[in-house]
């Protein structure tokens, strides 16, 4: 009978406890930081700033971004329907064919890369103007920084989908008013205007990846070199004026070997201006050789995991080439490779695509890309770096600016100071300034299967078209073609492969359907 | 709480001392008698006779006579036999005493477990199914809910994969909910666990709570139903029962696809070109694949008397799989004790359940590796598996691999280890009350283990050096709750008052790492430091922890009156830490009537009518999201950027917070009737439903600025089931010699999607899509529409074939358009993978001492997408086997000369109907052998006989989730299975 007793006292103890207490239901998190729980010191400030600048590095090399959206809905990149996929919901079909809707991710990937830059440059901003983030030194550099960048997501914005909400204060929880192209074009030069002069000068690995004065005037020139498109009115010696100011400080010159700038360590090249920096194991998201590589060629290329090979050349524009210009193989897989180690039969890339819908080409159809360097050993996520502002670029857009404004002759002598390395022969890298006004070489039209080319339509009638070539071969596969194409009046009037003109409209991407639906002050781009 | 827990812990210690407390005496009173069957008057033999309160006892002769010295003449007989009701008879000085018992199947009052407690079948208001486990389908059972397959009107049971570690995939009246958890509550014994926590062979009864006024009484988890496992135990006077019960089983395929074989291929080889002709004949199914044999053993002893008494068993299984090293092992113990003192004033149960399971992973986490299977099926069967020397031949291409190398070239090992320690302590003051105190404490743990070695494609071809993988999980549940049942008779008045409080916290965490680059492939995945990958950076490892509290304070009344009309009315207010601050508790109310009309006065002269009740139901039930922290603003440091030299980790905003998060509650009104007639021989029941669920949990889509990411977890949609379900039995034949009893259940469901929007939030589209076909077609399956059922096929419909080989199909205005020009708005609804019908039909029938069991099942109105078809069935594919059917003229037409693609010619009619399991037993006279009680043999098939026009290999598929009807190409294939086993009772 003891024991009962001193069983049952515990037991209405017990229950006493039960009824007087038990009912807190707060959470406790283990593996993740509560904002409560966290206070920021000086030291914590670049952990801070990292999420301004990884948008960049998921939007630009991964899948279906912004990589994708410049160069699959333009002339020299296509991804056709392949024996292992690649129709992936007919998306690529429809970059090619600009019958992209509003649900595309491609485009979209850039509009939802860009806010969540500007997102995070906003919330830090409003973070620091609270204190909320203690820092007294270099405190103005680091807001001008901020802006910069910020600026910077506007100025792709601006290229891709024009109207969009301009957002500065994070503060504010509802949804924004949209703003025109035109807007959005002021906002950005008067933004990059007033916080470049804060940056710091500086070109070195404290400042690789980031954005220095350079990087900074590189954003702005191009802006200016695409005004006319973007407001209606040209700023070509703006252009010029930004350009020199680069080429005047000496940081940057270009590298003697074409290659060195797309190679596993080109954080070392001297030309790159802005880069988005990517590492096998801490900066993970460049898989671009992983969609370019055919799966057949993993054992003799040494990749570590099956490459999944979808994107090509397109005929057209391999074909506009200059024989001697070694830069067709720096940036192109060509001819006859092994495709398994010690088996004697190779597989021979050719340049034609025959078709992009189902049931789609071979994994021999098309030049897989290999400007990027498809190093021994190279896991699904590259070391290479992507270079998003060459100083090649600085040279080329003062060279277009000035063969705009009646300096043929001065924009030759740039043209050419970057084709020198791509030749042999000195002679064939010279380029005339009557030479940059004529025509394009490339010789449009609809590609039939067989090869030939249906309505012939040589690109002779562009302006300045001579010059659209050379940014096309120095600059294939770097994300610029789509804005090239647009500046030069190609984009929206020439047809290429299995593309055909489908309306000025699709200069612009649409508003994404998501920012529609959930943002009642949107209203969509004209032409969707 | 800990310390409740503890002192729970504690209390349950000290319990097994107290049972050595113990009262006896002696004296003698000799009593003898003769026991017999109270229908037929026939005596009855091996009838247990035992004084009450000690383990003095006898047992009747072929005669039915015993004689035994009882203690004193006050003492209290207690009479018992299989089948019988337990009789106590005080003694009174008499030493002749006679006894007639009553079989338990025409007069017992049955019993029915209901949440927290149980309620005589005819009071019962609510829609609740009981089967007990002489009703149980015995055919070498994959978990508790085999038992049961097609018992239980509306819990459609199937077994969709042949995978022995897979279990059976459940839904009960619909889909209810779209972002939550579609798994039922399982209670075993009280206590939350799975359906394989405790062994089929274990189970005394399972009972299943449909309708959201049986099942409200556990609030938050109850909305996808209740399955309450009762297991074996024995708790009245008996002397010590040793029973036995194993079976070995060989499976089949139940049917393999129909690819080329060799000959086939060089026949087409002219023609195609497509597959090289190798010059070897393998049948790579063949290669990987056996004849599995598989054995179950399950002992129990249980004995004691009513004061103490215990429950003990051993359960072991060897499954093997279909394919070589496809596998599964598994040992269960499970140990009661129970003791009651005070004359029968305090009771204490104690109970222990430890499992081990261990189980070949053919890849990392998984079990078999599917891929394995999709190799044997597309490789060229002109190869073959090795050359001369016995070295594999490997010859890749795009996901194509040797599969006998993605076998045999790997190590892995997945072992789970499951303890469950629980203790009641109830204590009945006075016969009205009961107070009862419950506490458990559930552990699972999981190490994971996976190595490829050098000769594995990895090493090979990837040129990792080896490859492994290890990990480890584990998830504590610790529950505390107070019960108080009170019960009163007033006259006509039957009350019955519940309250009680429950406190439930669950832990879970897990980490991993992997790691490759191994100087030699034998340390498998034991020792992980060796690999180069992970000191370099390259491989991973990671881990997390997170934990949630779940407290409910609850009451119900049930009240009768004039045994004829029953109201039942519970309460449950719940709380759970999962949501925001002040939303985190909620109030579940239910309330149900009953009128048994049969006892009403004027139901006096229909004879025919043996009971007849009507009830109504209401109840509403909760669901939780599956994730914790959703409503708080959690921060991560997760992705770099080189700064400097260095790659800095970022922090950033982890989600989109909603303190706003609360409860997605179901409401559901439920109608049914239960009656017997014509002597109890018809017997059936009938329920219909309207299951609505509001504030249903989605991910909305928000404006992005301003806030960080797209989509927030919110409560704003509303969804709607409504169906029938009905149950027959009829006893066609009732005699002592010959039984057999037949028994029907249906029902059908209607499932609409109501809406996803509400004040604030709106979903951008009225639809959304889901399912996905892969590489490389790389369409969604499903379209969920607003208005619409969950479950339809969205995709294009392919009307004809042109004469080049290409897919006609229809457009948006219903034109034929050739594929290649039809855009992705020229997609329609081609069908819907949830049947509209499910329909199971049971025989049992005993003569003498055979018994046999048959049990068929269909299920009808809905459509199944053969991946298999879509993936095989073309003669254009490179450099794959293809189905022979390849070769057949589309539309009877011509042949497809195109790339793959979703197309409604894949989109098959999925009725079936399936004699699912017979089984053939025999019991043996063994009343001469003395020792033995009871000893029984049985044969048994599976997965006999399907009649379905689907072409696939087995129409059972997976119908859970929001893309159903699926069947995936590398499903795991089912099985044909022949069991031989046998039952015996010491």
């Amino acid at each position: 009978m003891k024991y009962l007793k001193r069983l049952l006292t515990v037991s209405l103890f017990a229950v006493g406890l039960l009824l007087s207490s038990c009912t807190d239901l707060s959470e406790t998190p283990y593996s993740e930081v509560t904002a409560e729980n966290y206070s920021p010191t000086a030291e914590d400030i670049v952990s801070l700033v990292a999420p301004v600048y990884t948008p960049l590095r998921f939007g630009v090399m991964g899948f279906h971004t912004w990589l994708s959206a410049q160069h699959e809905s333009a002339d020299v990149i296509v991804t056709p329907v392949r024996p292992n996929g690649w129709f992936d919901g007919g998306r690529f079909n429809r970059m090619h064919r600009h019958t992209w809707t509003a649900t595309d991710g491609t485009p979209n990937s850039v509009y939802n890369m860009c806010f969540d830059g500007i997102n995070a440059a906003n919330r830090v901003l409003l973070q620091i103007d609270t204190g909320e983030i203690p820092i007294e030194d270099g405190r103005e550099e680091l807001i001008a920084e901020l802006k910069v960048a910020r600026a910077f997501y506007y100025a792709i914005l601006l290229d891709s989908h024009g109207n969009v909400p301009i957002v500065t204060d994070f503060s504010i929880t509802e949804p924004p008013q949209q703003s025109s192209r035109s807007e959005v074009y002021d906002f950005v030069v008067s933004e990059l205007n007033a916080n470049i002069p804060q940056l710091s000068e500086t070109a070195d690995q404290s400042t690789y990846g980031r954005f220095n004065k350079w990087a900074g005037k590189m954003v702005l020139a191009e802006v200016y070199l695409n005004a006319e498109v973007y407001k209606g009115t040209p700023a070509y010696q703006e252009a010029i004026q930004e350009t020199q100011d680069i080429i005047d400080s000496g940081a940057y010159q270009l590298e003697d070997n074409y290659r060195d700038n797309f190679v596993r360590e080109n954080q070392n090249s001297s030309e790159i201006i802005l880069s988005v920096p990517y590492d096998e194991v801490n900066g993970q998201g460049n898989m671009f050789h992983q969609s370019t590589i055919r799966p057949t060629q993993q054992a003799v290329l040494g990749l570590e995991t099956q490459p999944w090979g979808g994107a090509s050349s397109q005929p057209q524009f391999v074909d506009s080439y200059n024989e001697e210009d070694t830069r067709l193989e720096d940036t192109w897989f060509t001819g006859p490779h092994y495709i398994d180690v010690g088996s004697n039969e190779p597989e021979n890339f050719v340049k034609d695509v025959p078709r992009i819908e189902p049931p789609g080409t071979e994994f021999y159809h098309g030049y897989p890309i290999w400007k990027y360097e498809v190093y021994d050993g190279i896991p699904v996520h590259s070391d290479v770096d992507f270079p998003f502002y060459r100083y090649a670029e600085t040279l080329m857009i003062q060279a277009e600016a000035l063969l705009r404004t009646g300096s043929a002759d001065e924009a030759a002598d740039l043209v050419t100071q970057v084709r020198m390395r791509a030749f042999e022969d000195p002679a064939d890298a010279q380029v005339t300034g009557s030479e940059l006004q004529q025509g394009s070489s490339i010789v449009f039209g609809w590609w039939e299967e067989d090869g030939t080319i249906t309505n012939p339509d040589p690109g002779n009638d562009i302006e300045f078209g001579r010059m659209l070539d050379e940014l096309g071969w120095e600059f294939a596969a770097e994300g610029h073609r789509r804005t090239d194409l647009i500046r030069f009046g190609v984009f929206t009037t020439k047809t290429w492969l299995n593309h055909q003109p489908n309306g000025d409209g699709k200069i612009l991407f649409p508003i994404p359907d998501g920012a529609l639906n959930t943002n009642p002050n949107l209203t969509q781009n004209p032409g969707y | 709480m800990n310390n409740y827990i503890r002192t729970t812990l504690k209390l349950l210690v000290v319990l097994p001392f107290l049972l050595l407390w113990h009262l006896n005496s002696f004296a003698q009173h000799q009593v003898t008698g003769t026991v017999i069957d109270a229908t037929d008057k026939t005596p009855l033999a091996g009838v247990n006779i035992v004084i009450r309160g000690t383990t003095l006892g006898t047992s009747t002769d072929e005669n039915g006579e015993y004689s035994l010295n009882a203690g004193s003449e006050t003492d209290t007989l207690m009479v018992s036999f299989v089948g019988y009701e337990t009789q106590a008879i005080p003694i009174n000085g008499r030493s002749q005493i006679d006894v007639e018992l009553v079989s338990q199947t025409f007069e017992g009052e049955e019993l029915v477990v209901v949440g927290y407690g149980t309620q005589r079948r005819e009071d019962v208001t609510s829609a609740v199914t009981s089967v007990s486990s002489d009703e149980f389908i015995q055919s070498s059972p994959r978990d508790a809910a085999s038992l049961i397959q097609s018992k239980v009107p509306g819990l459609s049971i199937t077994a969709p994969s042949g995978d022995p570690t897979e279990g059976t995939n459940i839904s009960l009246r619909g889909t209810t909910t779209l972002a939550a958890s579609t798994d039922p509550l399982v209670i075993i014994d009280g206590i939350p666990g799975e359906l394989n926590t405790v062994p089929p062979e274990d189970i005394e009864s399972i009972d299943v709570l449909k309708d959201g006024s049986a099942a409200a009484i556990y609030g938050s988890r109850g909305s996808n139903g209740v399955i309450l496992i009762t297991t074996k135990s024995r708790q009245t006077d008996a002397p010590t029962r040793i029973q036995y019960d194993g079976y070995v089983n060989v499976q089949t395929i139940h049917k393999a696809p129909d690819m080329l074989d060799a000959e086939g291929v060089r026949q087409w080889i002219d023609e195609y070109q497509q597959l090289q002709d190798l010059g070897y004949d393998t049948d790579w199914l063949d290669v990987i694949t056996r004849t599995p044999v598989s054995h179950t053993h399950n002992m129990s002893f249980s004995g004691g008397s009513a004061q103490t008494n215990y429950t003990a068993s051993l359960n072991y299984r060897n499954l093997q799989g279909l394919f070589i090293r496809s596998d599964n092992e598994q040992i269960t113990g499970r140990f009661n004790v129970r003791h009651s003192m005070l004359e029968d004033q305090l009771t204490a149960d104690l109970n222990v359940i430890t499992r081990s399971q261990n189980y070949f992973t053919g890849a990392d986490g998984g079990s078999f590796n599917a891929f394995a299977y999709r190799n044997a099926l597309t490789r060229n069967p002109t190869d073959r598996p090795r050359d001369d020397e016995g070295n594999y031949v490997y010859r890749s291409g795009f996901e194509y691999e040797n599969p006998l190398v993605l076998i045999n070239e790997v190590n892995g090992e997945n072992v789970e280890r499951e303890l469950r320690l629980n203790g009641t302590l109830t204590y009945d003051p006075i016969e009205q009350l009961s107070i009862q105190l419950l506490g458990s404490f559930n552990q699972w743990n999981e190490t994971r283990g996976y190595a490829e070695t050098f000769k594995h494609v990895s090493a090979v071809e990837g040129g990792n050096e080896g490859f492994a993988s290890r990990g480890t999980g584990t998830n504590e549940d610790k529950l505390l709750e107070l019960t108080g049942t009170f019960n009163e008779t007033l006259g006509d008045h039957v009350f019955t008052l519940l309250g009680g409080y429950s406190y439930q916290e669950v832990i879970e965490e897990d980490y991993w790492m992997q790691n490759y680059n191994f100087p030699t492939d034998a340390y498998g995945f034991n020792r992980m430091q060796s690999g180069n990958a992970l000191p370099e950076g390259e491989a991973s490892m990671n881990s997390f922890k997170e934990s949630f509290k779940l407290i409910g304070f609850f009451s119900r009344l049930n009240y009768t009156f004039d045994n004829k009309y029953i109201v039942m009315g519970s309460l449950r207010y719940e709380g759970n830490s999962k949501f925001g601050a002040d939303h985190k508790w909620g109030l579940f109310p239910a309330a149900s009537v009953g009128w048994r009309i049969s006892e009403e006065a004027f139901m006096s002269e229909v004879d025919f009518v043996s009971s007849l009740k009507i009830r109504a139901g209401f109840g509403v039930t909760g669901i939780a999201p599956s994730d914790a922290y959703l409503s708080l603003p959690s921060l991560q440091f997760g992705d770099r950027i080189y700064n400097n030299g260095e790659w800095v980790q970022g922090v950033s905003p982890a989600r989109n917070a909603n303190p706003d998060l609360r409860w997605e509650r179901k409401e559901e009104i439920n109608l049914g009737v239960d009656f017997s007639l014509f002597d109890d021989r018809l017997s059936g029941n009938l329920d219909i439903y309207r299951r609505d669920t509001k504030d249903m949990l989605w991910d909305y889509d928000v404006p992005v600025p301003p806030n960080v990411f797209g989509s927030i977890r919110a409560n704003v949609g509303q969804m709607r089931n409504e169906g029938i379900e009905l149950g027959l039995q009829y006893e066609i034949v009732r005699g002592n010699e010959f039984t057999w009893i037949t028994n029907v259940t249906g029902s059908t469901n209607q499932n609409e999607l109501v809406t996803l929007s509400n004040e604030l939030y709106e979903t951008s589209n009225d639809f959304f899509y889901t399912g996905y076909t892969q590489p490389p077609i790389q369409l969604p399956t499903h379209r969920v529409e607003i208005g619409g059922a969950i479950g339809n096929f969205y995709g294009f419909k392919s009307v004809d074939v042109s004469d080049d080989g290409k897919w006609i199909v229809e457009d948006k205005d219903g034109n034929p358009v050739s594929q290649t020009n039809a855009s992705l708005d020229d997609r329609h609804v081609l069908g819907n993978g949830i049947p509209d019908y499910n329909l199971g039909w049971n025989h049992s029938v005993r003569y003498k001492n055979f018994d046999l069991s048959v049990t068929m099942r269909g299920a009808f109105g809905h459509q199944i997408l053969n991946y298999q078809r879509m993936f095989y069935e073309n003669p254009t594919l490179t450099p794959e086997n293809v189905l022979e059917s390849a070769f057949e003229p589309v539309f009877g037409k011509t042949r497809l000369n195109t790339g793959l693609a979703y197309v409604s010619y894949y989109v098959e009619d999925g009725d079936y109907w399936k004699l699912d399991n017979a089984t053939l037993g025999y019991t043996f006279d063994v009343t001469t052998l003395g020792f033995v009680q009871n000893a029984r043999v049985y044969f048994s098939g599976s997965n006999l006989l399907t009649i379905t026009g689907y072409k696939g290999m087995d129409p059972e598929v997976d119908i859970s989730g929001l893309d159903p009807g699926n069947d995936p190409r590398d499903k795991y294939p089912t099985t044909r299975t022949f069991t031989l086993g046998v039952n015996l009772t010491f």
